[in-house]
């Protein structure tokens, strides 16, 4: 979580790359929720996306330093 | 009705997303932002600033560059010869001393043998003569010590346990009085010192355990803190010629809180890391278990 990923000796903090990692990992989810029809269940989709974006940033946060990866 | 029951409950689950990703983004603050950790730390140690106290040729230089040293072993030689010449010198003077002093001696008694036949003045005269001579004795003889100080001072020794490092001296060299000949770092002091935000200062108390990362090491070192910095110098303000303050007249809209050092004692360093004076490392604060 603290650490920092040297990507050919440039050093980025975790968070960064965590955060494209969310960006990702928020693009599929959404277009998986959109194959299944979950939008039907909500009023306003971009502000669902954007909190989907958010937990799925807390959860990588969480899983890399549960795990000790990348720390 | 049914379409009013849909939209509440399209609002509510929409809502429900919102505050969960409200607390999540408040907790990725918490850690990130509020949470003691500094990616801008430094191994630090305290450096020997090996200097010879006389001034001459280097003669010899007993260590490499990098080399591992411990207290009392020989650094560099200075110009021992010529301090041995000097020694033998004061030698010569103190034995000069001593003879003029016995030959006034000599002569002081001589005058007390003749009695009156010397005169008062002239006794006295020699009775001085023999303490100017004892005089001279004694400053003779503190000059030699002073000069087997120096030809003992000749001979440089590392005062700490401790690794030469960027050795620039070499047999030849010229060095004076005075002017530091290399830098000794001295391994007992390794530390690590984190450069705080002053708002995360707050949560640091001497004792916290805490977990460093250093550059390009998988291993995490661990320690405890040592101490926090008593001050920093305040680049707002600068003494002039006639010592009243000159404080800067510009202030910042946007401003960044400024960092104080936080000295760590490391207490378990992995095998195979190299504890090397400014590597970079990150330092997490671990809060103290509730004693």
């Amino acid at each position: 979580m603290t650490g920092e990923i040297s990507l050919g000796g440039v050093y980025f903090p975790t968070l960064l790359l965590l955060a494209i990692g969310a960006t990702v990992l928020t693009l599929i989810v959404t277009r998986l929720l959109t194959h299944i029809g979950f939008y039907r269940f909500v009023a306003y989709r971009p502000l669902v996306d954007l909190a989907l974006f958010f937990l799925m940033l807390g959860l990588a946060s969480l899983l890399t330093s549960h795990f000790g990866l990348l720390s | 009705m049914k379409p009013l029951y849909a939209s509440l409950g399209r609002a509510a689950a929409t809502i429900l997303i919102v505050v969960l990703a409200i607390v999540v983004a408040l907790w990725l603050w918490r850690r990130y932002e509020v949470d003691p950790w500094t990616r801008d730390g430094r191994i630090r140690a305290d450096i020997v600033r090996v200097t010879p106290d006389v001034a001459g040729l280097v003669t010899q230089v007993a260590v490499r560059d990098n080399q591992a040293v411990k207290p009392g072993d020989v650094l560099f030689v200075v110009d021992r010869p010529r301090f041995e010449l000097t020694l033998a010198q004061s030698d010569a003077a103190i034995a000069s001393a001593r003879a003029t002093l016995l030959q006034a001696r000599r002569e002081s008694q001589r005058d007390l043998a003749l009695g009156d036949l010397v005169a008062a003045e002239t006794h006295e005269q020699n009775v001085a003569r023999v303490a100017t001579a004892a005089a001279a004795l004694a400053q003779a003889r503190s000059t030699r010590a002073t000069a087997a100080l120096n030809l003992a001072r000749t001979t440089v020794r590392a005062t700490v346990h401790g690794t030469v490092t960027n050795l620039d001296l070499h047999p030849g060299d010229y060095i004076a009085a005075g002017t530091q000949a290399m830098a000794l770092v001295d391994t007992d002091s390794l530390r690590v010192e984190g450069y705080f935000e002053e708002t995360k200062l707050g949560g640091i108390h001497v004792g916290d355990p805490v977990v460093v990362h250093l550059m390009g090491e998988d291993q995490a070192l661990h320690g405890r803190v040592d101490s926090i910095a008593a001050g920093i110098n305040d680049s707002e303000r600068t003494n002039t010629s006639n010592l009243l303050p000159n404080v800067n007249p510009t202030f910042n809209w946007v401003r960044l809180a400024q960092r104080i050092p936080v000295r760590v004692k490391l207490l378990r360093v992995p095998k195979g890391v190299q504890l090397i004076v400014g590597r970079t490392a990150t330092v997490t604060v671990k809060p103290q278990v509730a004693s």
